[in-house]
């Protein structure tokens, strides 16, 4: 099959049997990124998955603003609720790991339906909750649907091409993140109309939970009704047919685990969208606290936390692909390390502070740089490995998570640490876990501190080395290695023989 | 054609998007810090009040109707009752405008709850968030039959009675337990809140979603099964 379009900005691309709304690579990969439009099936996916994650993290999300009335209800100790906190995100620490295997074998669309299908029970049974342990319970598997983000960020690196991948995975998971900051307002307002219509606010809150449910329903339909996993077609379809090779899930998993960059990123991740996470969970509780601001307050801020999403992740992708323009996968890794330094030493300074004003000054800029790190990851993600891509999505995406738990735990459990300290200690765990990001190295690329290998290896060398030479379904990858050389940057012009 | 003349002419798109984003950014900066500083300024007022510093010049008891061990919230009543000690000077109510009697935690239902936590300054104390009545103040003893409200969780509780002076300033009060809150306490059983119509609407949706999942599922297998047949 042969891309025969020029790939005018205006023009569609034609090829041998299809026809697309937007330009594209070898791959049929669109290489533009159009925020308005809804074109078949490269920014349709992207809706679609964006608004499904987003729904997932509303549902995720929904408890910690309507803590206060759930808390008296069920009769929670600070225990109870910091248990919960640890549950939301712990659950989706596996979630994510086998998300990521199952968009490899199955395509995002099925896998990603299946997950938010199968717990959106989990939120509707919410609603029936009588004790702590439901509380906790309900919380943990409503929490597995967070690792829709792993879908979200392979479907996004299968449908966009190299130039442009960091942009729509960083736009698609800011605006799924943004359901962390837009709960915080949904659900108390949800809460006050149920309220108005008769019900006592222990009935209230409890039909709240029907809203993000239904949405979360409603958008995996969305999915399987409209969405497509590759651009040529779906998983299913495309494995009868033998367009796609059936791969070896033994394989891709251990090509994957036994890639170290996966690891280093994961890492990383674990101190930024892990910090993230773990700010969503008890920021509102430090504001009331420590400064005896009122409820309402206290969640408009904790809202503005996750609503800077809608710009500062997004940001973070589109800044990896203008680095990479100019210097090529060494300014991705650059620019990466730089800003998650910089948003751990904010963190840090944020527990020192004592004005009500400055916290909210330096928790707005802190929330930017955070949520930019996320977008700048998933602008390296997508290069570390091809056959194994959705492995090292989970790998990464269920570090983010364990990064919460683990430092929600070490620094946000009972009294042990001030709620103050916690955060800067947490900053400065966060600046040290991105030292490891000087040590990814790309042979074809280079790293941080070293350039590319004297040994000339090209991007189809790594690519297909990640196949043995017995195995023959090489075709995407080498496709994918063409794609990929504009991750040298502007300085070097190796020309493709 | 070569790709990388492809993905050059992709560049073009890119920079609008990254304006737009840059000016919401610096609005909303702005508009924040604005709001923000509003709201500190307007959490003024008076701080300086303490717990330890009003008067015990008012005598309140609060005993359950019925002698149950647990009352129900929204069914069963405590009968309130509060006036001036006779201990108290004669005219030490003649500052008092209001009355306020309030619904407070006991010790041992603020253990691993610090947003019913103790303070001494009154504009942090959460020790009592209930309010039962508020009314202005009459020198003859009051008593007041007061059902427990719907919405008051399960706990320990004792009263408390603050007398209130013009300026909406606590200047004395009074509690139906002892110094310690340790006495002459009650406890309440809150509504659950749930409603076996809840539980049947979580059961059917639920339902729902996992049949609604098999049947996409059956759908995808016959269509890819047809593909394959063409």
């Amino acid at each position: 099959m042969e891309v025969e379009g020029k790939g005018g900005e205006a023009g569609t691309t034609t090829t041998a049997t299809r026809r697309f709304a937007l330009p594209v690579d070898a791959e049929n990969k669109s290489t533009t990124f159009r925020l308005f439009s809804v074109a078949k099936p490269h920014m349709r996916a992207f809706h679609l998955s964006w608004f499904q994650f987003f729904c997932c993290f509303v549902s995720t999300f929904a408890a910690p603003p309507l803590l206060p009335i759930i808390r008296e209800n069920l009769n929670l100790t600070a225990t109870d609720i910091g248990n919960a906190g640890i549950a939301s995100v712990s659950g989706s620490v596996f979630a994510r790991i086998v998300m990521g295997t199952a968009c490899d074998l199955f395509g995002p669309r099925l896998a990603s339906a299946a997950l938010t299908l199968s717990t959106a029970p989990a939120v509707y049974f919410t609603a029936g909750i009588k004790s702590p342990i439901g509380f906790i319970m309900v919380r943990f598997f409503a929490g597995f649907s967070l690792a829709t983000f792993v879908s979200t960020q392979f479907w996004m690196s299968s449908m966009f091409s190299g130039p442009v991948v960091g942009s729509a995975n960083g736009i698609a998971a800011g605006w799924g993140n943004l359901g962390g900051g837009a709960t915080q307002l949904i659900m108390p307002i949800v809460f006050s109309l149920i309220r108005r219509m008769g019900a006592t606010k222990f009935t209230a809150w409890r039909i709240a939970f029907f809203i993000p449910g239904l949405f979360q329903t409603l958008s995996a339909f969305a999915v399987l009704l409209f969405g497509q996993d590759l651009p040529d077609g779906d998983y299913w379809a495309m494995h009868k047919s033998g367009e796609r090779e059936k791969d070896d899930v033994g394989k891709v998993i251990s090509n994957g685990i036994s890639n170290y960059r996966g690891w280093i990123t994961a890492l990383a991740y674990g101190y930024c969208f892990g910090v993230e996470l773990t700010i969503d969970n008890i920021i509102a509780e430090y504001f009331f606290d420590r400064f005896h601001l009122n409820l309402q307050t206290a969640g408009i801020i904790a809202a503005s936390f996750g609503l800077a999403n809608f710009f500062a992740r997004p940001g973070g992708g589109i800044f990896s692909d203008l680095m990479a323009r100019r210097f090529g996968m060494r300014g991705r890794l650059w620019a990466w390390w730089i800003v998650q330094t910089l948003g751990g030493v904010l963190c840090a300074f944020l527990g020192q502070i004592h004005s009500l004003t400055w916290s909210i000054v330096v928790m707005l800029i802190f929330s930017v740089f955070v949520q930019a790190v996320c977008g700048l990851t998933f602008g390296v993600v997508p290069f570390i490995s091809r056959r194994s891509l959705g492995v090292i999505s989970g790998m990464t995406g269920a570090g983010g998570n364990v990064g919460a738990v683990l430092t929600q735990l070490i620094f946000f459990k009972g009294s042990t640490y001030s709620r103050e300290t916690g955060i800067t200690l947490m900053g400065i765990m966060s600046i040290a876990c991105s030292l490891p990001i000087c040590f990814i190295y790309f042979p074809q690329w280079g790293g941080m501190f070293c350039g590319p290998s004297s040994k000339n290896v090209t991007e189809e060398d790594y690519y297909l080395a990640e196949w043995s030479s017995k195995e023959k379904a090489k075709n995407s990858s080498q496709k994918f290695a063409e794609t990929s050389v504009s991750e040298r940057g502007r300085a070097s012009t190796h020309p493709q023989t | 054609m070569h790709p990388v003349f492809l993905i050059k002419k992709s560049i073009f798109f890119l920079p609008t998007f990254q304006n737009l984003t840059m000016a919401i950014h610096t609005l909303l900066f702005a508009a924040s810090l604005l709001i923000f500083s509003f709201i500190e300024s307007s959490c003024g007022g008076n701080k300086d009040k303490v717990f330890t510093g009003l008067q015990n010049s008012l005598e309140v008891t609060a005993k359950p109707v019925q002698d149950s061990v647990v009352l129900e919230a929204g069914k069963d009543m405590v009968t309130i009752k509060w006036k001036l000690k006779s201990s108290a000077k004669v005219d030490a109510d003649d500052t008092f405008k209001k009355i306020q009697v309030k619904l407070c935690y006991a010790p041992i239902s603020q253990v691993d709850r610090p947003w019913r936590k103790t303070h001494n300054e009154l504009f942090k104390d959460k020790t009592c968030p209930h309010e039962i009545v508020s009314k202005s103040y009459d020198k003859t003893p009051q008593s007041l039959d007061w059902t427990v409200d719907l919405d008051i969780p399960t706990g320990t509780y004792f009263v408390r009675a603050y007398g209130i002076d013009g300026d909406g300033q606590e200047v004395a009060y009074g509690q139906s337990s002892d110094e310690g809150r340790k006495k002459n306490l009650f406890s309440v059983q809150a509504i659950s809140g749930g409603h076996v119509s809840l539980d049947i609407a979580s059961i059917l949706f639920s339902i729902f979603s996992v049949v609604s999942l098999l049947v996409f599922f059956v759908k995808e297998k016959k269509k890819a099964k047809l593909e394959q047949r063409e």
